[in-house]
């Protein structure tokens, strides 16, 4: 509404140009005067333009064309006004006359000019004209007649009011005071180029069909929608980790992951909870992964599975890649909307006409027609039995509720991960080796343990030349020809690390421990490289392996002390005790060789859960036995956090 | 009726508002003067006066639930006549406060800007005043002093739009008007049906200057009579 406008404040520097027209009107120093010699009146107060521009000249003390343009620039403002032209609005260097506008219509930002005001100007000319409006005055009127027509009558009375207040005033004064008006509009209605209606039109017409839009939408009562919202809030109150914690437990605070690893996308047996999710809709089953796949063994049962396939395979249209939707669309085709198909899918003959057509020129929305169908089909028609069926109660009841975890404060390990860069070229790595090596079985899983009991695996493929391994680049140099590892890339280890954080000291141990166990491959490999120098690539690498390798010593001489399940690795494990592993280490040195000659390629390691631990082996407390010993090595063996960038890390920040 | 009346009320806040538009067109040119600063003041206090009298008029009938749905349009139409009123009104006021501060007339270096206009606006304050004459008693500085009561004048008005945006739902977009484009050409009488009980100032004015014509007609008549009566006496005499 027009009075919304802030009120002005009192700001000290009006706009310059107005400074300057004030200066204008000084009867000394001020532009001279004429006077306007009407029919019937003579009106004062003119200037020609030539003296306008002299005077612009003087004052400012500039040229001509600067002159000129200040001018132009005053007038198209609307501070002055041409009488002889009026829509002509450029300052002539001649003797056309010019008249100043009144401070009432000096344009100003606060007060823009409004619809309201114009159409009343217009019902007034319209009085005085008789009828006779300009062309685009007309359209203006009737445009305005149809957009602000509940204001009309006001618009009417109030131009009518105008006209008759005008009579009170000297003639010579109502004639300057159309003037005044006709200019002020002139600058702010110009008579409008096409251009700039084409604009003006296709920004109406656009907001004229957004209104539409928005009239069309629906409308809820706010009573529905937050009976809704409450309804869904219910619902799901026990599905939010927020609000009713989750199971095992948040892996932010424990760091055990297990949270992520008992709901990943396909895993074996849901949980209870996501089981449940499944009822409350379709939406939700058919959105997971696994409750799709537990729905398609219970369509084929039906014999309605391609259904779902087909489903499946929009999806992937939708979302996939794009450069291949030609590929996809004629293959959806085949297979399920091609007369005798494989796998035809049942729509009504209209969805499918308009589907085959729309497959003339594939896109990415192309099938959406037949998608909605099918969705409905299975949502009204599948869904309800499934959730009756015996496969979907048998999932219901091997669905697991894990257990909380066991949180304890006295084992407070920090954890970080690898490097994805790391982490997923050795995922390919694995994948290119498994894919020409012979089949090995991996097992891995993730790399983050609580201190509950928890077995992680590292597998992982390390290059004697990959450049990005950081760790390598840590090693300080160290004497060649140093340990070995237990582990030979000829026959896995029967070792199963967890690479867990450990406070401090425990750290550093683990730290070396893990080194010594977990990353054996590129130990192996250091100790490859240094002895065959030709093999690595940096000289920092290389400089760095000897230094590695004589913590290794020192690590696996403690590592020996402690006997089989030392390491915090086995810390809570089960007592899976490396026993194996101190009748493998002793032999560190006399398998430096082999370990060396096999692993001059690519070194493979995998690691398995050996099961067969004999059970006496103890598991000591770290810590105690950590701080004894770790004196002068502590400083080393921080440096020597290998493969674990994030281990160096937390060392960094408890050291 | 109600409907009269508060059409009554609209027009003469109607011509108030277009009287005050003319006036504050006039501040900071020529025809400035101390004398236009006391008719804007004076407009202005029986704007709002007619402003508030409207307000409380309209709102009567609009929370009245039992009148017809006819009337109720017809208020509604009110309404939206009285608001968008007020609205020029809030805005002219605003201006004439900007103005007012920029071109003070007893400032020493201020120049009034020359605009060509150098007759008084006696006229249209008194037409806005439903007066004959104008009397002009404030301060040589009411320029000056006015602005005070102006600013706070402003904010009244402010305060009091926004309280019946607030309490009166009448949504704008409903109201019909009765008025055709180009209706402004005939010389009837502006809001709604003509009633013959309706006089506006034009109208008397007319008729008093019919009357006067008529007067003076007949002044005449009876004056060229008598000389020639007497002319004739003389003639007959002699």
């Amino acid at each position: 509404s027009q009075h919304k406008a802030q009120g002005r404040k009192q700001t000290p520097g009006r706009a310059p140009i107005e400074a300057l027209v004030m200066e204008m009107q000084d009867p000394n120093a001020g532009i001279k005067m004429q006077t306007q010699r009407l029919v019937i009146t003579a009106i004062p107060h003119a200037m020609t333009g030539s003296d306008i521009l002299a005077w612009l000249m003087n004052r400012l003390q500039i040229s001509d064309e600067e002159a000129q343009n200040l001018g132009n620039q005053v007038v198209q403002h609307g501070y002055i006004y041409p009488l002889q032209e009026p829509k002509n609005l450029l300052l002539r260097p001649d003797g056309s006359l010019y008249r100043f506008q009144t401070p009432y219509f000096w344009p100003t930002q606060h007060w823009p000019a409004e619809e309201t005001d114009y159409a009343i100007y217009l019902a007034k000319k319209n009085i005085r004209k008789k009828g006779i409006l300009e062309d685009y005055e007309k359209e203006n009127y009737n445009a305005l007649n149809k957009k602000i027509n509940h204001k009309w009558d006001f618009i009417v009375m109030q131009a009518k009011e105008q006209y008759r207040a005008g009579k009170e005033r000297k003639k010579g004064d109502r004639f300057v005071f159309e003037c005044q008006e006709r200019a002020y509009w002139l600058v702010h209605r110009p008579p409008v180029s096409n251009f700039q209606e084409l604009n003006s039109i296709s920004e109406e017409f656009s907001l004229i069909i957004f209104n539409q839009q928005s009239l069309m939408r629906s409308r809820v009562k706010s009573s529905v929608s937050l009976g809704g919202i409450v309804k869904y809030s219910e619902q799901y109150l026990k599905h939010d980790p927020i609000m009713s914690g989750c199971l095992p437990s948040n892996p932010w605070l424990t760091d055990d992951t297990k949270f992520w690893e008992l709901n990943m996308p396909l895993v074996e047996t849901p949980t209870k909870l996501r089981v449940e999710r499944w009822t409350f809709n379709f939406r939700e089953l058919i959105r997971d992964p696994r409750g799709r796949q537990d729905f398609q063994l219970f369509l084929r049962k039906e014999f309605s599975g391609e259904n779902l396939g087909f489903w499946e395979a929009c999806e992937d249209l939708k979302y996939g890649d794009q450069s291949k939707v030609k590929e996809k669309a004629e293959e959806v085709y085949k297979t399920f909307l091609a007369p005798g198909a494989r796998r035809w899918i049942n729509i009504d003959g209209k969805t499918m006409d308009i589907t085959v057509k729309g497959l003339q020129n594939p896109h990415r929305y192309v099938l959406d027609a037949a998608q909605t169908h099918i969705y409905m089909l299975m949502k009204k028609d599948s869904y309800g039995r499934y959730m009756k069926s015996p496969i979907f109660k048998e999932t219901m009841n091997k669905a697991i509720v894990p257990e909380v975890t066991k949180f304890t404060f006295s084992k407070r390990y920090w954890k970080s991960s690898p490097s994805p860069v790391i982490l997923r070229q050795q995922e390919e790595e694995a994948k290119a080796k498994a894919a020409t090596n012979a089949p090995m079985d991996i097992t891995q899983l993730c790399k983050y343990t609580a201190p509950v009991s928890h077995l992680a695996v590292y597998t992982g493929i390390c290059e004697p030349t990959s450049p990005t391994s950081p760790t390598l680049c840590e090693f300080p140099p160290s004497s060649p020809g140093l340990v070995t590892l237990p582990n030979s890339a000829a026959c896995p280890s029967p070792i199963s690390v967890a690479i867990e954080s450990t406070p401090s000291s425990k750290r550093k141990l683990e730290a070396s421990n893990s080194v010594a166990s977990t990353h054996i491959p590129s130990i192996a490999e250091a100790t490859e490289v240094s002895v065959s120098s030709n093999s690595s690539t940096t000289a920092v690498e290389e400089a760095r392996q000897p230094l590695q390798k004589s913590r290794m010593a020192l690590s696996f001489s403690r590592f020996l002390k402690r006997g089989c399940s030392n390491s915090p690795v086995f810390a809570t494990l089960s007592p899976k005790c490396p026993s194996v592993n101190s009748s493998r280490v002793q032999p560190l040195d006399g398998d430096q060789q082999q370990v060396t000659q096999t692993k001059s390629k690519k070194i493979t390691n995998f690691f398995q859960i050996k099961v067969d631990i004999p059970s006496e082996c103890r598991i000591y407390p770290i810590d105690s036995e950590d701080e004894e010993e770790d004196g002068p090595n502590v400083a080393k063996s921080t440096e020597k956090e290998v493969i674990c960038p994030w281990e160096n890390l937390a060392e960094g920040k408890a050291g | 009726m109600g409907k009269e009346e508060c059409r009554a009320l609209l027009e003469a806040l109607n011509k108030v508002a277009a009287c005050y538009r003319h006036l504050v067109v006039t501040i900071g040119g020529t025809s400035d003067s101390q004398n236009l600063r006391e008719e804007l003041k004076k407009t202005r206090k029986k704007a709002q006066d007619l402003a508030v009298a409207n307000r409380n008029k309209l709102t009567v009938f609009l929370k009245d639930k039992t009148i017809s749905k006819d009337d109720r349009v017809e208020y509604e139409r009110l309404w939206v006549i009285f608001t968008t009123c007020m609205e020029i009104l809030e805005v002219d006021m605003r201006k004439a406060l900007e103005m007012g501060q920029e071109f003070q007339l007893n400032a020493p270096k201020r120049n009034l800007i020359q605009t060509g206009m150098s007759g008084g606006t006696t006229g249209v304050a008194a037409r806005a005043m439903s007066a004959q004459n104008m009397k002009y008693e404030a301060d040589s500085n009411i320029d000056v002093v006015d602005l005070k009561d102006l600013e706070n004048e402003i904010n009244q008005v402010g305060e009091m739009m926004m309280e019946m945006e607030m309490k009166v739902n009448v949504p704008n977009w409903t109201v019909e008007a009765k008025q055709d484009p180009g209706a402004e050409l005939q010389s009837t009488i502006s809001v709604g049906a003509s009633s013959v009980g309706m006089i506006s100032l034009n109208e008397q004015n007319k008729s008093v200057c019919d009357i006067t014509r008529l007067l003076a007609g007949i002044i005449f008549t009876a004056v060229l009579i008598i000389a020639v009566v007497l002319a004739v006496l003389v003639i007959q005499l002699s």
